[in-house]
């Protein structure tokens, strides 16, 4: 084991693969010689050489589209957005092409776009999305989005040996503020199954990414028996999890830094009140940024996306119920 | 928010088709006023037909712009009774809301927090119901700690774990199986023996001039359910040719063959009732006599294939008849299990109108309060309603020749039937067909 940073491990990750395994190589703007915009593939060209750790043209439908031209061909290419923003440029290759060859033509599509998203830093409305729920509505993709420094490796393995196109969230606010003990060496963490972060018994906070820090300082402080539970797969949603930690405590909280409308949220929450309705004690409740495009001005920033004492009060008024 | 003007899409709420036979409803009371934000399914307005109460239910989100149609009014299905204006918007103030805005600068509460003034006691969620059922909890004696009073599942799970759930009492619906009296003083005498002690005589006797009250008197309008049964009543009354034929029937094969059933039925959740066992009677011998299970329509008698057989429900606001489809299908125990079920949903309120439309026979069972003779009134347009009556210990000629005695549990089956449609001999051959039946009853 070894303290790492959330960035730390992602680089950790990728370069683990691209040392186990030779098909995988990565590509994106400023990658290379510069080492990324957040320093992730630092030093990567020296260790990897140019062939494998590529600087794309700023076109992000380019390097969408050859990523689905290399993995077709048996590579596992690894995308960098350089924001997660920037994936709109490259839609029509990520959801018409990549997310459909398996179900068009049988074909396998393994390779893995990493998408810098979240704000928080006043990047403004291009550098602080949080687009999770466009893939989450195109069939064909997985969506993964870790929380912490061991699942940030783990993930992203386990994202590249995947078969299908993963789309892997990185939450920028993450980057350096989140450290945890990383396993070294051959570390995967499966897609698909959430993690509970806290034990609780009164009150179910689903979050992930950005949101499940600020829940367990919430429920720190208010010390009280709240249960918090990791998505980290997005796509496809843990249900079991899901559904065990309702029945449990029969309240639920769904937390997460993107917009509200067809959001994460609103998709949990729905399937709370299909398969859990007879465990329910209070309406099922969401803590979300509002429909809105993320402010550059600092307070205004602040306003919209969901802050410590958003979450405390969420969840004193559900615990209270 | 921006406060674009929006745009005006008036859409009209009618009068909904409420089963096959409803042609028309009336308006109880609004439950919206216009002007008011309704949300899509919000109930807009009571109405009540000859079967049923109903609540209309908006058709979409929106605000209630003008009702066409005012309470009392009595409109046929497909008329619009509504505008709803499905262009508004929440936010838009009420006309009257300005003037009901305290003038305090207090800002509002957010939208979505629960509103800590309401009592919510009443109000049980999903868990805390099914935690009430599954451990037998009357939940009128929990004390509840969420906000408003309302009880919490944590309030359950402290309960159970202290051991000190208040079982619900289970309801003791069934009735002494036997009565030596038809009147049973230890029993709360029926509401209408409630109605106030005679008033003095003196303002004498009949309606008081000018409509003057008498002191000691109470008046309240009608329930729109009484209005009903009042008029079907006299309708009744006045078309059919009303005849009552009586039967004596022994019990005592049918009280053994229900002491042999009662309990595996019981564990199947079917409440085994004498009533089940004369439907069953019923529904094989109208298959002897058509012309009973029959309406008459102008000049013409209507005999039908099927027996629909309508069950007398006594409520505390009236009566209701809901109807068990193709009973000649059912089995005794189908018969029971369908019997409690439509009077168990009759009681909480449940019935839809198709559950008491479409009737070709009916029982009725005032015995069980009681009673030993009857003359009921046929539930139109049928032309027979056969009443059971208290089962009663009584004294009986059991062999004509040895002219033994013996004590059987004994009632009354009397019926009511339409002369215009059958005569006397008909009748009495149907219920001797009946009697023979249960006085018969194989095991």
């Amino acid at each position: 084991m070894a303290e790492m940073t959330y960035l730390q491990a992602i680089s950790d990750g990728l370069r683990e693969e691209m040392r186990r395994d030779e098909a995988v190589f990565c590509l994106g703007e400023d990658i290379g010689a510069f080492g990324g915009a957040f320093k992730v593939t630092d030093g990567f060209m020296e260790e990897f050489g140019a062939d494998r750790v590529l600087d794309t043209p700023l076109a992000e439908n380019m390097i969408i589209g050859a990523c689905v031209g290399a993995a077709i061909e048996g590579m596992k290419p690894v995308a960098e957005m350089q924001f997660a923003d920037f994936i709109a440029c490259g839609f029509d290759q990520l959801v018409n092409v990549a997310g459909k060859l398996h179900y068009r033509q049988g074909v396998s599509v393994p390779m893995v776009v990493r998408l810098p998203s979240g704000g928080g830093f006043s990047g403004g409305p291009f550098h602080s999305q949080n687009p999770e729920a466009w893939f989450l509505q195109s069939p064909g993709l997985k969506v993964v989005a870790p929380a912490t420094a061991e699942d940030a490796k783990g993930l992203l393995v386990s994202a590249i040996r995947d078969p299908n196109p993963v789309c892997y969230l990185e939450h920028k606010g993450l980057y350096r503020h989140v450290k945890g003990e990383v396993p070294e060496g051959d570390h995967a963490v499966p897609l698909g199954e959430a993690r509970i972060a806290r034990e609780g018994g009164e009150l179910s906070v689903i979050a992930y990414g950005s949101s499940v820090p600020l829940a367990l300082q919430a429920a720190e402080e208010l010390d009280e028996d709240i249960e918090i539970l990791d998505l980290r797969t997005l796509n496809p949603l843990d249900a079991d999890a899901i559904l065990a930690s309702v029945e449990k405590t029969g309240k639920v909280l769904i937390a997460h830094e993107a917009t509200r409308s067809c959001g994460v949220g609103a998709e949990v929450a729905s399937l709370v009140s299909e398969r859990a309705f007879e465990s329910l004690d209070a309406p099922v409740r969401r803590l979300t940024a509002p429909d809105v495009p993320i402010p550059f001005s600092p307070p205004l920033e602040q306003s919209v996306l969901p802050q410590l004492d958003d979450m405390k009060e969420a969840c004193r008024e559900l615990l209270a119920y | 928010m921006s406060s674009s003007p929006t745009d005006t899409q008036l859409i009209e709420i009618v009068m909904p088709q409420m089963g096959v036979s409803v042609a028309e409803g009336t308006i109880v009371e609004w439950s919206k006023r216009p002007g008011d934000w309704v949300e899509r399914d919000e109930t807009v307005a009571l109405v009540t037909t000859d079967k049923i109460d109903v609540e209309i239910p908006s058709p979409a989100a929106g605000r209630l712009a003008e009702t066409l149609v005012e309470p009392g009014d009595t409109v046929d299905v497909g008329t619009p009774l509504a505008q709803l204006d499905a262009g508004a918007r929440p936010g838009e103030a009420h006309p009257e809301e300005h003037q009901e805005e305290a003038p305090s600068a207090a800002p509002q509460e957010p939208k979505g927090r629960p509103d800590e003034e309401t009592d919510r006691s009443g109000f049980h969620s999903p868990i805390v119901r099914r935690m009430a059922d599954e451990h037998g909890i009357d939940l009128s004696g929990v004390e509840g700690t969420g906000i408003g009073g309302r009880i919490r599942k944590r309030d359950l799970v402290a309960l159970i774990e202290s051991g000190a759930e208040t079982a619900a009492e289970p309801a003791e619906t069934e009735r002494p199986l036997h009565i030596e009296s038809p009147y049973r003083p230890d029993e709360p005498a029926p509401a209408a023996a409630e109605a106030p002690s005679a008033a003095p005589a003196e303002a004498g006797n009949g309606a008081a001039p000018g409509g003057d009250i008498l002191p000691g008197e109470q008046r309240e309008s009608m329930s729109p359910m009484r209005r009903r049964i009042a008029e079907h009543m006299l309708e009744s009354r006045r078309t059919s040719a009303h005849c009552t034929t009586i039967v004596e029937v022994d019990l005592h094969r049918v009280v053994a063959t229900r002491r042999e059933l009662k309990e595996a039925m019981k564990r199947r959740g079917v409440p085994l009732t004498y009533l089940a066992f004369v439907a069953s009677a019923v529904v094989a011998e109208l298959d002897r006599h058509p012309i009973l299970n029959a309406s008459i329509d102008g000049d013409e008698i209507v005999y039908h294939d099927d027996v629909n057989l309508g069950i007398a429900v006594a409520l505390d606001s009236g009566l209701i008849v809901p109807v068990i489809r193709h009973a000649q299908r059912l089995s005794l125990e189908g018969l029971a299990s369908e019997i409690g079920r439509l009077a168990q949903r009759a009681r909480s309120g449940e019935l839809e109108p198709n559950d008491v439309a479409g009737g070709t026979f009916t029982i009725t069972n005032p015995g069980q309060f009681g009673a030993v003779l009857a003359t009921p009134i046929i539930n139109q347009p049928q032309v027979a309603i056969l009443d059971l009556e208290a089962v009663v210990k009584r004294p009986v000629v059991i062999d004509d020749e040895s002219e033994a005695i013996a004590v059987r549990p004994m009632t009354n089956l009397c019926m009511s039937w339409d002369h215009r449609a059958l005569d006397g001999a008909e009748a009495a051959r149907f219920l001797s067909g009946v009697k023979d039946r249960l006085e018969e009853w194989e095991l």
